[in-house]
C-alpha cells in the first residue's frame, strides 16, 4: 500500500498508459533524490554554519549550527566603524574599480577585435587568430611577467593586476563566434545608409550582441571580483601592500595577521574568527548581486546568450 | 603562469554554457584555396581585403598591444633562463642585467638535480590524476542524476544550489572549510574531535584528500552544467522507445545517455589532461598558509615556481628556466589534446 503511493507519487505526471516502473526503478529514483538532496544540504550546511558566525557572539561560536545562538553585530561594528574599517573598505574600493576597469575595457578590446576576425575575407584572418592564440597556449611563466611589471615599475600598485587581466583571448573566441552568426544584410543595409564602420559596430553589432556580451561579462566579474593569484604576484603579501589589496587578497592576508589592532583587546581576540566571516560575508555581496543572473541563466534552458552548439 | 592557468581553468567551466563550434579549420585556411593557381593571388586578395577594412584593421589594435605587451614581450623573457647567477635586480633593471654578464645552459641541468622539484611535479601530478578520477566522474554522475529527475523544479533547484560554492573566491571557500573543521567551533571540526580525529585541515596525510575535496565541493556543481545541458538536449523519443522495449532506468542511463554525451565527456577529459601541470595555485597556496608544516611537503609545481620566484628569488634564471619548462609541457600537452579532438571528435579545443 505504502509502496504503491510512492509510486503513484513520482508518476503522477505521466501518462497512464505507459508501461509501469518496476520496484529497482522506483527504488533508485528515491534513492536519487536523497542523494541529491544529500549533496545540496552539504552546499549549504558548511556556508550556513561558518556565515552565522558573522552574526554571532564570539564566545558562543561552538553553538553554533546553522544559525547564530547570541546575536551580536560587534563584527560589522569593526568592519564598518571600528580600527578595521579603513584597511576593509579601502580594499573593497580597490575590487571595485579592477573588476570595473577589466570588464569594460577587457571586453571592449576582445569585442572590438574580434568583429574584424568575424569576416570571412579579412585579410591575414588566420594569422591575426592565430597571433590571439598562441598566447592562451604559452607562457613563459611567472618570473617575466613579474619583471615586466618591475621594469614599468607597477609592482605594489592595482594597475598591474588590471592590465595583466585585460587580454582574454577566450572571450575574443566567443565573441568571434557570436559575430559571424549576425546576418550580414543589417550591416549592408546600414551601410546603404551611410553608416560608417564605427557606428556599424557601436549602433548594431553591440546591440545585437548583448546576451553574449552579458555573459562575457558575468564571467569576468566573477573571476576578477574573486581571484586574487595576479595580486599575490605583484602586490606584497605586507603591510607595504595592504593600501593596493583587492579585496580576496586583503580578507587572505587578513586571516594570515597573527596580529590584529589593539593586543589587550579582549572582545577583538574572541571575536576574531567572527570578523572573518563577516567580511567573506560582505565580499560575496556583488556576487550575490548577480546571482539572479545565474538564476535565470539554469532555468532558462542552459543556453549562454544565443550561443549554441 | 597564474594568467595563462586561469584562463585554461576557466575554460571547461566557460565552455559549459557556451557551446562554442571549432573554428581551428576556418582559421587555418583562409582564402588561400580559391587563389591557388594564380600567383601572387594570395597577396593580391589580400591587399585587397586591406583596403576593403582598412578602417576595421584599427579595431584589432588595442587587444593585439595589450597581447604583445603582457603576453609576446614575457615571452623573450624566456632569454633570462640562459642568464648566468650574476642575474641580480640590485645591481640595475632588468635591461641592463640581460645585456651585461654571461650565458649558460646550466639553469636547464639544474632543474633536474634541484631536490624539491621532484616533490613538486609528484605532488602536482598526483593530485591531479585523483582529482580526474573522482572529480570529473563526479560531475557527469551529478548531471545524470539531476536529469533522472522528473520535477524541473526540483533538479533547477538542486543545481542552482549546487553551483553556489563556484562564485565563492577561494579564499572564502577554504574558510568556510576551516571554520567548519575547526576543532574547537566548527560544527564537523568538534564532532571529528571528539571521536579523536586529527584537525583534517592542518594535517599533512589529509592535504591531498582535502585539495580534491574542496576542488569538487567548489566546481562539481558548476562542472555538471555542460553535461547536463548536453542530456537534456538529446531526443526524449530514444527514451520512450527504449522504455517500450523494457529498459530500465540503469540500462537506459548506461546504455542511452552516457553513449549520447560521449563526446562531451571525451572533450572535457582530453581539456582536463591538457592542464595535468597546473593544480589551482590560489587553492593551494591559501591551503598550505594554514600551516607553515605543509609548505615544505606539499609543494606543487605552481606553488614552488611562486616559492623560488616572488617569495625568496634568490635564483632569477632558475625560476625562469623552470617556468620555460613548464609552459612548454603545458604546450606540448595543449597541442596534442587538440590533435586528438580534431581527429576523433572533429572539432578543436579552441
Amino acid at each position: 500500500m505504502n509502496q504503491s503511493k510512492i509510486r503513484n507519487f513520482f508518476r503522477r505526471r505521466r501518462n497512464p498508459n505507459k508501461i509501469r516502473e518496476s520496484k529497482l526503478d522506483t527504488a533508485l529514483m528515491i534513492l536519487n533524490i536523497v542523494l541529491l538532496i544529500v549533496g545540496a544540504i552539504l552546499v549549504l550546511f558548511p556556508l550556513l554554519n561558518y556565515f552565522s558566525l558573522a552574526f554571532n557572539d564570539g564566545n558562543f561560536n561552538m553553538d553554533v549550527v546553522i544559525f547564530p545562538v547570541r546575536w551580536s553585530f560587534w563584527s560589522f561594528q569593526y568592519i564598518f566603524s571600528g580600527e578595521g574599517a579603513l584597511a576593509f573598505w579601502r580594499s573593497f574600493g580597490n575590487s571595485l574599480f579592477i573588476t570595473l576597469v577589466v570588464t569594460i575595457f577587457s571586453n571592449l578590446f576582445e569585442a572590438m577585435a574580434a568583429y574584424p576576425l568575424s569576416k570571412k575575407d579579412f585579410p591575414f584572418r588566420g594569422n591575426i587568430l592565430m597571433y590571439f592564440i598562441i598566447t592562451m597556449l604559452f607562457s613563459a611563466g611567472i618570473m617575466p611577467i613579474y619583471l615586466l611589471m618591475h621594469q614599468f615599475k607597477l609592482l605594489n600598485n592595482i594597475w598591474s593586476v588590471i592590465l595583466i587581466s585585460i587580454s582574454n583571448v577566450t572571450h575574443l573566441l566567443y565573441f568571434k563566434t557570436f559575430f559571424e552568426g549576425i546576418p550580414t544584410d543589417i550591416e549592408e543595409a546600414a551601410k546603404l545608409d551611410g553608416a560608417g564602420e564605427l557606428q556599424l559596430f557601436f549602433r548594431i553589432v553591440i546591440p545585437m550582441s548583448l546576451p553574449i556580451i552579458g555573459s562575457c561579462c558575468f564571467f569576468t566579474i566573477v573571476g576578477t571580483w574573486n581571484g586574487y593569484g595576479s595580486a599575490l604576484l605583484f602586490i606584497p603579501e605586507s603591510q607595504t601592500g595592504e593600501a593596493n589589496m583587492p579585496l580576496a587578497y586583503y580578507i587572505y592576508y587578513f586571516i594570515g595577521k597573527t596580529e590584529i589592532g589593539d593586543k589587550n583587546n579582549a572582545i577583538l581576540a574572541a571575536n576574531r574568527k567572527n570578523i572573518e566571516a563577516a567580511m567573506m560575508l560582505l565580499s560575496t555581496i556583488p556576487i550575490l548581486c548577480m546571482y539572479p543572473y545565474v538564476v535565470r541563466y539554469i532555468k532558462g534552458g542552459l543556453q549562454l546568450g544565443s550561443v549554441k552548439g | 603562469m597564474e594568467e595563462k592557468k586561469t584562463l585554461n581553468s576557466e575554460l571547461p567551466a566557460q565552455a559549459a554554457g557556451e557551446f562554442v563550434p571549432s573554428q581551428s579549420a576556418a582559421a587555418k585556411v583562409p582564402a588561400r584555396e580559391d587563389t591557388k593557381n594564380q600567383k601572387n593571388g594570395y597577396w593580391k586578395n589580400q591587399w585587397k581585403g586591406i583596403k576593403k577594412y582598412r578602417k576595421l584593421i584599427l579595431f584589432l589594435v588595442p587587444a593585439a598591444a595589450f597581447s604583445l605587451i603582457f603576453s609576446y614581450i614575457p615571452m623573450l623573457g624566456i632569454l633570462f633562463a640562459f642568464k648566468g647567477p650574476e642575474f641580480n635586480l640590485a645591481a640595475g633593471d632588468v635591461l641592463f642585467n640581460l645585456t651585461h654578464g654571461s650565458w649558460t645552459f646550466q639553469n636547464f641541468a639544474n632543474i633536474f638535480v634541484d631536490p624539491k622539484i621532484g616533490l613538486a611535479i609528484g605532488n602536482t601530478l598526483l593530485i591531479n590524476i585523483i582529482r580526474l578520477l573522482l572529480c570529473f566522474p563526479l560531475s557527469i554522475i551529478i548531471a545524470v542524476m539531476l536529469s533522472e529527475l522528473k520535477s524541473q523544479t526540483l533538479s533547477k533547484t538542486i543545481l542552482i544550489i549546487l553551483t553556489i560554492p563556484n562564485f565563492l573566491s577561494w579564499v572564502i571557500v577554504i574558510g568556510i572549510w576551516s571554520g567548519f573543521l575547526d576543532p574547537d567551533t566548527g560544527f564537523l571540526g568538534q564532532a571529528l574531535a571528539d571521536m579523536g580525529a586529527v584537525n583534517i585541515m592542518a594535517d599533512n596525510g589529509w592535504f591531498k584528500p582535502l585539495v580534491v575535496f574542496l576542488s569538487a565541493w567548489k566546481g562539481a556543481g558548476w562542472g555538471c552544467i555542460l553535461f547536463y545541458s548536453a542530456i537534456v538536449s538529446i531526443d526524449k523519443t530514444y527514451y520512450e522507445s527504449a522504455t517500450l522495449e523494457g529498459a530500465n532506468r540503469l540500462q537506459k542511463t548506461w546504455y542511452l545517455t552516457i553513449p549520447s554525451i560521449l563526446p562531451t565527456i571525451a572533450l572535457m577529459l582530453v581539456l582536463n589532461i591538457s592542464g595535468m601541470m597546473a593544480v589551482g595555485f590560489e587553492q593551494v597556496y591559501t591551503m598550505m598558509k594554514q600551516n607553515t608544516s605543509l609548505i615544505d611537503s606539499q609543494i606543487t609545481l605552481d606553488t614552488y615556481l611562486y616559492e623560488i620566484s616572488i617569495v625568496k628569488p634568490s635564483d632569477i634564471p632558475f625560476a625562469t628556466s623552470l617556468g620555460v619548462l613548464n609552459g612548454l609541457i603545458a604546450l606540448v600537452l595543449m597541442l596534442v589534446g587538440n590533435k586528438i579532438t580534431s581527429k576523433t571528435l572533429k572539432r578543436g579545443l579552441w
